[in-house]
């Protein structure tokens, strides 16, 4: 039973877990009430933790398209797109995601996982090299380990580590990918991608930007930090998922590149694996369209960041270093995480529990991500579970250095 | 001077070398687990070169790549981290880093 044996380990882990009244890695939504509520334990639960940025998952014309797509086109696939053809919509929503981001080249995923393993898998070789955001989303990691380039990291956004490492590449640089993420998904901090961009320039490197978080949260027309920076024309490869503020699961490329189009004949994720429904693709389409005809979204999920970004502060939480949708508490260990975690829920507000090695560094944190669709009632209902939170806390554990 | 001869004195170079680097991983690993040690003398050991990174040190993995970002820093090295998958020992660290260093 060799094979078997290392999951005493998994085991005697998810044990401490049990320990609790809830067990954060087996929550079940028994109801879906609306984008921001659902049935947990029989309690009536604000959502606060779903990246449903613009609260789009119950909007009645995805659902319509939706529902036309289903009705038309059927419940799927039924494999790949090299060998079963592609439906018109995966190609439409190709040219419409190339047509947003104002790039000529644009590919489709079945997840935003498959997006970054695919893309990196295809673009990188041995002998290649890539510098990665330390603190990156384990897809970026996966996908630069599937190919054999040489990986060195930099310190999670920070701009002279980066060009340290440039510099010691010397002549390799030419041939490196620098990685990061736009909205780094677990503190809610940017990417300083106007100095990033600099770098990239001065080595000869080329640039891949995760934009799955801040997709639709910022820039004027919503493509991201990159938009928000005025650097998205230097960016060799964007990608992001369907499955945070388009409420669909999918994920993509986009670039200004001609050879992305030849990804399609060698990136295995996008090869080997069936390509999405087509009541997937219709809903994003949609969502897309609605996040383009709607800026209004934006203002109402920017209200409801800044609210409470800023009273989570006052209440003396230490929280991430700037105002975004994704608003992470950070609170000393473990096991406090883990009741603070439980006695929200109690409390009726769903959060993320991120513990070590999930989270950034040797501390735990409490990770709200925020909603257009929040009303500001919800709003105050999730500060007011926090503060009751915090008066039963021992003060030394809101303290930074805990 | 002969081939062979002269594969000996380059090995002998490398070797001086890695050892020059563990030397000052030795130096930098205690200087960043003076301040734990400091909170808790217990956990107080003598670094050498068979010195497990992760049981005999208890650094998790985020400390791991912390430390590893440092050991970049100050001898101006790169390292990849895919060469990081077998490197258990102060001395295993020392080799790649050499090995590194020398590319």
């Amino acid at each position: 039973m060799t094979l078997l044996d290392k999951f005493e380990r998994v085991a005697a882990i998810r044990a401490t877990l049990n320990r609790s009244a809830h067990d954060p890695t087996q929550v079940v939504i028994e109801q879906i009430l609306s984008a921001t509520e659902g049935l947990v334990a029989g309690r009536r639960t604000i959502l606060a933790g779903t990246n449903n940025y613009l609260g789009l998952t119950f909007d009645p014309a995805c659902i319509a398209a939706g529902q036309n797509a289903l009705m038309h086109q059927g419940t799927g696939t039924t494999g790949s797109r090299m060998a079963n053809g592609s439906y018109a919509a995966h190609s439409a929503l190709e040219q419409e995601l190339a047509a947003f981001y104002e790039m000529p080249y644009g590919m489709v995923f079945s997840t935003g996982y498959a997006a970054n393993l695919g893309t990196l898998a295809a673009l990188l070789g041995p002998g290649d090299a890539v510098l990665l955001d330390a603190d990156a989303h384990a897809s970026l990691y996966d996908g630069c380990q599937m190919c054999g380039a040489d990986i060195f990291r930099f310190k999670h956004n920070d701009v002279a580590s980066l060009e340290r490492r440039i510099k010691r590449l010397g002549e390799r640089s030419r041939n490196c990918l620098i990685v990061t993420e736009g909205l780094y998904s677990v503190l809610g901090d940017c990417a300083p991608l106007r100095q990033i961009v600099e770098i990239k320039r001065q080595h000869g490197a080329c640039l891949l930007v995760d934009e799955a978080h801040s997709l639709g949260v910022f820039g004027d027309q919503g493509r991201g930090v990159a938009e928000a920076q005025g650097v998205l024309d230097q960016v060799d490869f964007v990608v992001g998922t369907f499955s945070k503020s388009l409420g669909a699961m999918g994920g993509f490329c986009v670039s200004p590149h001609p050879e992305l189009a030849l990804f399609r004949y060698v990136s295995r994720p996008f090869i080997f694996t069936a390509s999405s429904s087509p009541a997937t693709i219709a809903t994003t389409r949609e969502a897309l369209r609605q996040l383009r005809a709607r800026p209004e979204l934006r203002d109402d999920l920017w209200r409801n960041a800044g609210q409470l970004y800023s009273d989570l502060n006052t209440l003396g939480y230490q929280t991430g270093p700037e105002i975004s949708p994704v608003v992470a508490v950070r609170i000393g260990t473990k096991d406090l995480a883990l009741e603070s975690w439980n006695r929200l829920l109690e409390a009726g507000i769903y959060v993320n529990l991120m513990m070590p090695p999930a989270s950034p560094d040797s501390a735990s944190y409490l990770r709200c991500s925020v909603s257009a669709a929040h009303t500001p009632q919800q709003v105050a209902t999730i500060i007011e579970a926090f503060r009751q939170l915090r008066d039963s806390l021992p003060a030394q554990n809101l303290q930074a250095d805990n | 001077m002969g081939n062979h001869q002269k594969q000996r004195t380059q090995t002998a170079t490398l070797n001086a070398h890695q050892q020059a680097i563990e030397a000052q991983i030795k130096t930098l690993l205690e200087r960043y687990l003076e301040p734990r040690w400091a909170q808790d003398p217990r956990n107080r050991i003598a670094v050498s070169g068979s010195t497990n990174l992760t049981s005999d040190l208890t650094l998790d993995s985020f400390q791991v790549m912390e430390f590893m970002m440092q050991i970049e820093d100050e001898l101006d090295v790169v390292i990849d981290i895919n060469s990081l998958s077998d490197v258990h020992t102060v001395s295993e660290l020392a080799a790649i880093v050499a090995q590194q260093a020398a590319a």
